[in-house]
């Protein structure tokens, strides 16, 4: 194609699709002005008026709404962080399970893999939540000597408790992406030519030995940018907090909507603070990857 | 009649000593296995049998199945799964014609129409509204009309991305990376509330196409990153060779690109439809009656509180099944593409 006609087909399709978002932001506005409702900011600054169960930092009702929401934030990232913890554990586990030389324990886990993600999270949520947790006793399910109890209104370890939303979410959100970061693991594993198993196996070096020394780093580099996306996966799965009513950020505005009626408002803060937990995991994973790749002198 | 054949029983436990028995490790792992594996089956088909209450299951079938779609006209939504199912087993297992294989993607696109005007009436049928729409039905409406929409959405989202101009690059690139930068529920929730706010008064669109409407957005930027991935493995030397054959650009993307994209990116767009069709369930927490949502409204009745466990069993079983079928006609397909392509 010529330049000119180039330049002439973008100024083109640029017209016709600004165009239509001004047509779409032209409708927004009437219907914003019909609602009475207009568009900005200063309700963040009122009083919430709603009580949260679970809050890290103190926060009482007569707190800002733009308060709570940065409460729902931390609420999501100690999930979040914590169930990144559990899943990678668990997900390694599996995966070198499903890899090993133990027929039995890659059958089970290979089960486990399709059971897992074959069924919708949501499901499972509810299943840790409804059937896990309340289904406990009302009184302590299990108490050791008032250091360790556990029961339906969570768990409670020496002064330290998690309520059982929490835990729901936690133990739902962590056996999900493990079964993923199982499968990544595997490929990673699987990326590792045979010969480098053979190399090390005829220069008389342990399994384990091999494994740590000589398959995991090769493996490295093919297993961190899948590992990544898991990890951003589990960051959006952790909205699904609203099902079992842990109060995270999309709970929190979810209810600060039905109170004000500011969805779009509500919507964009939703939108840069994941555009901001989305940043902080990639960078987090790409200095990761680097330390990595410069540890084994590839860079 | 019984003869046992030595060298394969040999073979056998050579093969368990290796994979199960190899060291003491390996052993008390394995034998550890066994116990909890044998308790787990037992317990299992204990509480299968004997401890669980199926009525809730039993006595709703209908409702898992079409939600509160009136039951005189039952046979309608039935007579589309049905027929979805025939078509299923008639791909997978049904005779090699010629003329049959070939018109089989059509009558596989001509379920949409067939289920819509079945579900929807009209022309002979008495109209039902959708908000009577439910349960495995709608589940599968919901991931059928959205995988057909963002199927092609995203290919040109894709081509555009690996556009040589470079304004029509970028926003496509921002509107991929943003999408796939948000959750879900998000965008889902953006559908059933904002969409009518960005529409004149008197335009309504009415919830499930709001729902296909958000879901289509949000898996097409999916589906052209996965596509993406197609068209960058495709050698440059192909498009050097067509055009030197004289093919003009968009020859090029429909006989050449698209079609070698599609193959290669096939398995990465059965892994988006699985999991489209899984998180259909999202719209349970946003008011429509799907098949979690039907679970949930069934929970809800005083008749059945507390039979989470059953509810939830049986549904994560017709989930489980649903995805089985998905992840069968794909490999199929998968198959018969590289038949095709050694046909060459």
């Amino acid at each position: 194609m010529q330049i000119k006609q180039k330049i002439f087909l973008q100024f083109g399709i640029c017209f016709i699709f600004f165009g239509l978002i001004g047509i779409l932001i032209n409708n927004l506005t009437i219907n914003l002005i019909r609602t009475g409702l207009g568009f900005n900011f200063n309700w963040l600054f009122k009083p919430a008026s709603f009580a949260l169960a679970e809050h890290p930092l103190p926060y009482t009702s007569s707190d800002s709404y733009a308060w709570a929401l940065f409460i729902g934030w931390l609420n999501s990232l100690k999930v979040i962080a914590s169930s990144l913890v559990f899943a990678t554990f668990l997900g390694t586990l599996i995966g070198f399970a499903r890899t090993g030389k133990n027929s039995l324990l890659g059958l089970i886990s290979a089960g486990y893999i399709t059971i897992i993600r074959q069924t919708p999270l949501l499901l499972q949520l509810m299943f840790w939540y409804f059937v896990g947790f309340l289904g406990l006793k009302d009184n302590m399910f299990i108490q050791i000597k008032n250091i360790f109890n556990i029961s339906n209104q969570g768990i409670e370890f020496s002064g330290l408790t998690f309520s059982s939303e929490f835990l729901a979410l936690l133990l739902g959100l962590s056996i999900f992406t493990s079964a993923y970061i199982a499968e990544v693991i595997r490929g990673g594993i699987l990326s590792v030519s045979r010969g480098q198993w053979e190399a090390f196996r005829s220069l008389g070096l342990s399994e384990r030995k091999g494994l740590i020394r000589i398959i995991i780093p090769q493996a490295l580099p093919a297993i961190i940018p899948g590992l990544t996306s898991q990890y951003l996966n589990l960051a959006k799965n952790s909205t699904l907090a609203i099902a079992v009513g842990y109060s995270d950020i999309y709970a929190i505005s979810d209810t600060i909507i039905n109170q004000t009626g500011r969805a779009i408002e509500c919507f964009i803060l939703l939108l840069v603070s994941f555009l901001l937990l989305n940043l902080l995991i990639t960078y987090t994973m790409e200095i990761i990857n680097r330390i990595i790749l410069r540890s084994q002198n590839y860079s | 009649m019984f003869k046992i054949n030595i060298s394969s029983t040999i073979v056998l436990f050579k093969y368990l000593r290796k994979s199960l028995f190899l060291n003491l490790f390996n052993t008390i792992i394995s034998l550890l296995m066994i116990v909890l594996l044998s308790a787990a089956f037992f317990y299992t088909f204990e509480w299968l049998i004997f401890k669980a209450n199926w009525k809730v299951v039993i006595s709703n079938l209908p409702l898992y199945a079409f939600g509160s779609f009136p039951p005189n006209e039952q046979w309608r939504p039935a007579t589309w799964i049905i027929s979805l199912l025939s078509l299923s087993i008639l791909t997978l297992y049904g005779p090699e014609w010629k003329w049959l294989r070939k018109n089989l993607l059509i009558v596989w696109i001509g379920t949409i129409p067939l289920g819509l005007y079945l579900l929807y009436g009209g022309l002979g049928l008495s109209p039902i509204m959708s908000r009577h729409w439910g349960g495995l039905t709608l589940t599968i409406l919901l991931t059928v009309c959205s995988s057909l929409l963002s199927l092609p959405f995203g290919i040109v989202l894709a081509l555009c991305r690996q556009s040589s101009l470079p304004l029509i690059q970028k926003l496509t690139s921002i509107y991929i990376d943003v999408m796939r930068a948000i959750p879900l529920i998000a965008v889902l929730f953006f559908g059933q509330l904002l969409i009518p706010l960005f529409l004149p008064v008197e335009i309504e669109i009415d919830r499930v196409w709001r729902a296909i409407f958000a879901f289509t957005l949000f898996v097409s930027a999916y589906i052209a990153e996965d596509i993406r991935g197609g068209l960058q493995s495709i050698p440059k030397t192909q498009i050097e060779a067509a055009n030197s054959l004289g093919l003009n650009q968009y020859q090029i993307i429909q006989f050449i690109l698209i079609p070698q994209a599609l193959r290669i990116a096939l398995p990465a767009l059965t892994n988006q439809s699985i999991g489209l069709f899984q998180n259909t369930s999202l719209m349970a927490i946003l008011g429509l009656v799907e098949l979690l949502g039907i679970g949930r409204s069934i929970l809800a009745n005083p008749e059945f509180i507390g039979q989470y466990i059953e509810v939830y069993v049986w549904l994560a079983c017709v989930y489980w099944m649903v995805c089985t079928i998905i992840a069968v006609l794909a490999r199929h397909l998968e198959q018969r593409m590289t038949i095709n392509q050694a046909n060459f």
